[in-house]
């Protein structure tokens, strides 16, 4: 491997900026690292190159561990976003800068330096000052000078942001060109999807400090396992549906999914639909893919090769839900469609259309949407504005619905509505809050949100899971709200008190399976701490050490639960996730 | 958090050692011997030599002149960065540059050199004196070096806030059917206030230490044309540090209560300013 | 500054509805006004430094320099000069990393402090160094038994200079190099480079202007020190005399050529600084 980073961290005022990011890159691999601005990436460059220190972690290049040797002795190579030419040195002073600190002979530079301008083709320009020249030429001196000392690992920090379309175009080429003739091992960062498809080998998508996922870029695409992925490469339908033994069920219609999402139980999931995996026809005949519902064209949007559409969905029962729409009526299907498609079948706005899909793809994420449950509508209503509610929902993209239960925590009595808990439920964080939650878990609610009024984004989770049964779906859940909070995770091994002296490497042990399994089966990376005493105990006094924390803990059984839990629910000043999965 | 946020730059340790170190030296050192000095007096003394009639007719030349120079320079201040930022003009360049003289020219030049030309049969001082208006050696004379050596201030606290005011709020205004004088009046003062503010502490506070020019245009007359400096220095000459340390330590308080000023004012200028961004 | 403003920013004569009587009329009465006062307070001073030095010929001119007392305030004043500006100069280039490069607590702090000087009157800063040293002073018996004198000689005059000039290398370099940033001295890291081979190489060249000018300023307001230096001096005839003090006594003797021909040297000196700021400005390297 040439590029190794286990577990890397780095917090600036407090709060993580990247959080706890392992990768491998290969010799010779193009690996570009995507995400929005301030989500880590360039931090994540910088710390390779050694210009920012980690405070947890590891970077080893070429098996070498370089996480305290100081940039200079590193040996990469960096292109700056800005350049950082010097200013007052020739293009050729620049060039030659580092084989200088080297005290490499003049002859030898000047040999080195041609061979690095005919490489960047900037033959003949050795002598002017990089004011000379226009910003695409800069970058290649800048590229030109990271090369110059023959570095293991050539590092490009958003490289084009500064320079027009075409410029950047021709300057992509150079680049993958140059680094194809070296083999040398580039990461790049960038903010521009297109330039990540159009340049890597493969690519490393960040948000809010986190690694969320990698692979080639075709499988990002049309594999995206987060929603984040899905809809920030690229455009997406995100639609709330349901898998069944037969495939996605949006709205009354079902759909074969591109592949089976893992699991048998029938749940609430989220699909992603490309829009150029939507097929429009004037009636459901003449689709030649999957019916969904039919819609009425709100816009028509000539892009050049492309035509985009936005449809809205006619209402009813039978139509799907779109996850994106959040209670507003404003929300439409996108759709585009090629040249010949529009021959094809002409369309204006206004127009009464058949909707068809071609191709669905299912997210794993367990985290599908949210209900705020209360005793009343007005209740429900309130709590659906909680800040900390608000905030996930729009951070994940999805939409909160409502749900009142007038009998909420009356023992015995039943739910007053008869359709099933689907998602996430949330309820407010009360006097008789572990009762009322005990009542929903016991009648089918899995996944409960608890929120004291006054909840802010949390900067650390803690989880935690009784029972086996609920490891599995404890780390699911814990991994997809983890990729929408700019937190650190830390699972929280608590074992009784005799134990300690009698199996002290017991509990290490459990913690560290703990640990491998998030990381493997969930792409989670978690610290873990050891505690020693009465679970709901513990877990409120860890909790209560430090402002801004969740709590996310598994249980496998309701005995005695409101009893148990009443500690650490009833006027709790912070978030807890309840995910319930009973012993089979 | 840390005291310093971890740089893979080197040489923090060395400078910010050698900055620290020959600041407590040459700076706060000397400056903890007034206050010490100042300390060590009686309270009846220090009262004595600070309240004395002399002292207090000190005070209020200094304060008259230096505000009163302060003032001249908030108005003519502004006309001279609007002329410079927004007029095009032969010799512009020149006179720009020109604004920094009494900056870089000593302040003893600046005194005989103002003396001579308002003195009654000067270049200027003539013309002025057949109307009855004497300014070397009274209040005048000392208020016109304290306005020529404060004007810099003034110009370059405005210079840049006016070079700020964007073109395309001006002309963004105008488009919606602004006058000149209403655009200047909503659009324009409100953004530079802060900064003629600024201009007009910054320039007082200069006024008011000012000993080189001055000593030469005033005439120095007790209770009618000494400034306090000059008055701290008869003291030092008297050798008695007491109560020079005693003036001086007056001096310094109202010195710094003006910096505070500045700085209030500049951070409120901010804060309108993140305003209006938002 | 305003020279390097774009012209269409400074004069859009092109616009309709600019060309009207009452917006010509308005500009032409802010420049006369501009005019007028710069030369009744700024520019007839300066004219009268030259003329009167001159007023009696060029011979007596030259003359007045040949007084061994003014050769000696000279000579002082180059000396003071010497010492005073390179220590300053180092001062302001650590000063100016420490702040420019590194984020600390109490970094506006220390910003103030080094700017105290400025705020200070003149009188104020040469009266601390007396109140240390002179003759009733903190180390003032210690001095005497020691046969030291630093009131009322070089030495004592030069920490009054230190003192007053001591913020301005500091106060150029800082807001410079915080606006280039350190991109440059990142990737000369990067690229292998150490910590002096860095600040050589790469930072000292690239606010080469601005430090020059920093210099400049720093040795004109040394030289010209007025205020604190008399306090310190004690004004002894070719032995503590400074130039600008040598003015007051010459200009105090009646003898104004040869005030005003000390005088129009120093003049000369802030006319140099004042082209080396227009020049460093015209490198587009200063802020604004």
């Amino acid at each position: 491997m040439s590029i190794t980073l286990d577990q890397v961290t780095k917090h600036y005022a407090g709060a993580p900026v990247v959080n706890d990011v392992s990768l491998d890159i290969g010799d010779g691999e193009f690996f570009v690292l995507l995400g929005p601005s301030g989500s880590g990436k360039s931090t994540l460059l910088r710390a390779i190159a050694g210009l920012s220190g980690v405070d947890h972690g590891r970077i080893a290049l070429h098996g070498r561990d370089v996480t305290h040797v100081a940039a200079r002795k590193r040996g990469v190579g960096l292109v700056f976003q800005n350049y950082a030419l010097f200013r007052h040195m020739t293009v050729a002073e620049n060039i030659e800068f580092a084989l200088r600190v080297r005290h490499m002979r003049a002859q030898a530079r000047r040999q080195r330096r041609q061979e690095l301008l005919r490489l960047v083709a900037l033959e003949g320009l050795d002598q002017r000052l990089p004011a000379q020249l226009s910003g695409g030429q800069q970058q290649r001196v800048a590229v030109a000078r990271a090369l110059a000392h023959k570095p293991e690992v050539l590092l490009l920090d958003e490289p084009f942001g500064a320079l027009d379309a075409k410029i950047r175009e021709e300057l992509r080429r150079t680049i993958r060109q140059v680094q194809r003739e070296l083999g040398i091992t580039t990461v790049l960062v960038t903010h521009d999807q297109e330039e990540a498809f159009a340049m890597a080998d493969r690519i490393g998508v960040m948000n809010l400090g986190r690694l969320l996922e990698m692979g080639a870029p075709h499988d990002l695409y049309s594999r995206p396992a987060t929603r984040f992925v899905a809809t920030f490469l690229g455009a997406a339908n995100l639609i709330l549906a349901r898998c069944t033994p037969d495939g996605v069920q949006m709205g009354a219609n079902t759909v074969a999914a591109a592949e089976r999402p893992p699991g048998v139980e029938e749940r609430e999931v989220v699909a992603v639909v490309r829009p150029e995996e939507v097929e429009v026809a004037a009636s459901r005949d003449a689709l030649s893919s999957a019916y969904l519902a039919r819609g009425v064209v709100n816009e028509v949007v000539f892009t050049g090769a492309l035509e985009s559409l936005r449809v809205r969905l006619e209402d009813g029962a039978q139509a799907p839900l779109l996850a994106q729409a959040n209670g507003d009526a404003g929300a439409s299907l996108l759709v585009t469609r090629t040249r010949h498609e529009q021959r094809g079948f002409e369309i204006h706005p206004g127009q009464s259309v058949a909707i068809g899909v071609r191709r669905v793809h299912v997210l794993p994420t367990p985290l599908s949407s949210f209900t705020a449950c209360a005793a009343s509508a007005a209740l429900a209503d309130a709590l659906s504005r909680q800040p900390l509610l608000a905030e996930l929902a729009e951070r994940m993209k999805t939409r909160i619905a409502m749900r009142a239960e007038p009998q909420l925590g009356v023992p015995d009595a039943a739910c007053a509505a008869d359709s099933p808990f689907v998602g996430t439920t949330a309820i407010a964080s009360q006097t008789d809050c572990a009762q009322r939650a005990e009542w929903l878990l016991r009648r089918g609610a899995k996944d409960l949100l608890v929120l004291p009024e006054q909840a802010a984004v949390p900067q650390r989770v803690l989880i935690h899971w009784m029972g086996e049964a609920a490891r599995s779906a404890t780390l699911a859940a814990s991994a997809s709200a983890l990729r929408h909070l700019s937190a650190e995770a830390v699972y929280v091994g608590i074992f009784p008190e005799q134990s300690a002296s009698a199996h002290p490497q017991h509990g290490m042990r459990e913690l560290l399976d703990a640990r491998s399994e998030a990381q493997l089966a969930h792409g989670l990376e978690m610290r873990t701490e050891l505690r020693f005493g009465d679970v709901a105990q513990q877990l409120a006094r860890r909790l209560a050490e430090a402002p801004a924390q969740m709590l996310i803990v598994g249980v496998a059984e309701l005995t005695r639960f409101a009893e148990r839990f009443r500690g650490l629910l009833d006027g709790g000043q912070w978030p807890v996730l309840i995910v319930y999965r009973g012993s089979p | 958090m840390s005291f310093r946020q971890p740089s893979v730059l080197p040489g923090f340790g060395l400078t910010f050692g050698f900055t620290t170190f020959f600041l407590s030296a040459i700076v706060l050192l000397p400056l903890a011997a007034l206050a010490l000095a100042a300390a060590s007096m009686h309270w009846s003394d220090f009262v004595h030599v600070v309240l004395s009639p002399r002292a207090l007719g000190s005070y209020r030349l200094s304060f008259g002149a230096s505000f009163l120079a302060a003032a001249i320079n908030l108005v003519f201040g502004f006309i001279i960065a609007w002329t410079l930022v927004r007029y095009e003009f032969p010799g512009r360049g020149l006179i720009d540059a020109l604004i920094d003289m009494p900056f870089a020219l000593p302040t003893a030049v600046s005194g005989i050199a103002l003396t001579s030309v308002f003195a009654q049969n000067g270049w200027i001082g003539r013309y002025l004196e057949p109307w009855g208006v004497k300014v070397a050696y009274t209040w005048l004379g000392v208020t016109l070096a304290l306005t020529l050596i404060s004007m810099p201030f003034a110009v370059r606290a405005v210079q840049p806030a006016l070079l700020e005011v964007q073109r395309d709020l001006e002309e963004a205004a105008e488009t919606l059917g602004a006058g000149r004088l209403y655009v200047f009046r909503r659009i324009i003062l409100p953004t530079v206030l802060p900064a003629l503010l600024t201009g007009f502490t910054l320039a007082f506070a200069r006024a008011l230490g000012e000993y080189g020019s001055v000593i030469f245009i005033a005439g120095n007359l007790p209770m009618k044309t000494e400034i306090t400096p000059l008055l701290i220095v008869i003291h030092l000459e008297e050798f008695d540090y007491h109560g020079a340390a005693a003036l001086g330590v007056v001096m310094l308080g109202i010195s710094f209560v003006v910096l505070l000023a500045i700085n209030l004012l500049q951070a409120w200028g901010r804060r309108r300013h993140v305003k209006a961004a938002h | 500054m305003a020279a390097a403003l774009p012209a269409a920013l400074a004069g859009d004569a092109t616009r309709p509805g600019q060309h009207t009587r009452l917006h010509s009329l308005v500009r032409w009465l802010f420049i006369a006004v501009s005019l007028t006062f710069l030369a009744a307070v700024l520019l007839a001073p300066l004219v009268t430094v030259f003329v009167t030095a001159l007023e009696r010929g060029l011979q007596a001119y030259l003359h007045s320099f040949a007084n061994p007392d003014t050769a000696a305030a000279v000579r002082l004043t180059l000396t003071t000069a010497l010492v005073v500006v390179p220590i300053n100069t180092m001062f302001g280039l650590a000063a100016a990393w420490a702040i420019a490069k590194f984020e600390f607590r109490g970094k506006s702090i220390l910003i103030t402090l080094i700017d105290l000087p400025l705020a200070i009157s003149p009188v104020i800063s040469g009266m601390i160094f007396v109140l240390l040293f002179g003759l009733h002073g903190w180390f003032g018996v210690w001095l005497r038994e020691h046969d030291l004198s630093i009131i009322f000689a070089l030495p004592g005059i030069m920490l009054a200079t230190m003192f007053v000039t001591f913020p301005y290398v500091a106060r150029e370099l800082i807001p410079l190099m915080q606006q280039l940033g350190n991109d440059e001295e990142e990737a000369a890291i990067t690229l292998g480079a150490g910590g002096w081979m860095t600040f050589f190489r790469v930072t000292l060249p690239k606010i080469r202007w601005g430090l020059l000018y920093g210099v400049v300023l720093c040795n004109a307001r040394a030289m010209g020190e007025f205020g604190a230096v008399s306090v310190v001096s004690g004004h002894i005839r070719g032995l503590t005399n400074t130039m600008p003090l040598h003015i007051e006594i010459l200009y105090n003797e009646y003898n104004f050529v040869g005030a005003f021909a000390v005088a129009s040297l120093l003049t000369l000196l802030a006319a140099l600084t004042l082209v080396v700021k227009t020049l460093v400005e015209r490198t587009g390297y200063r802020r604004r």
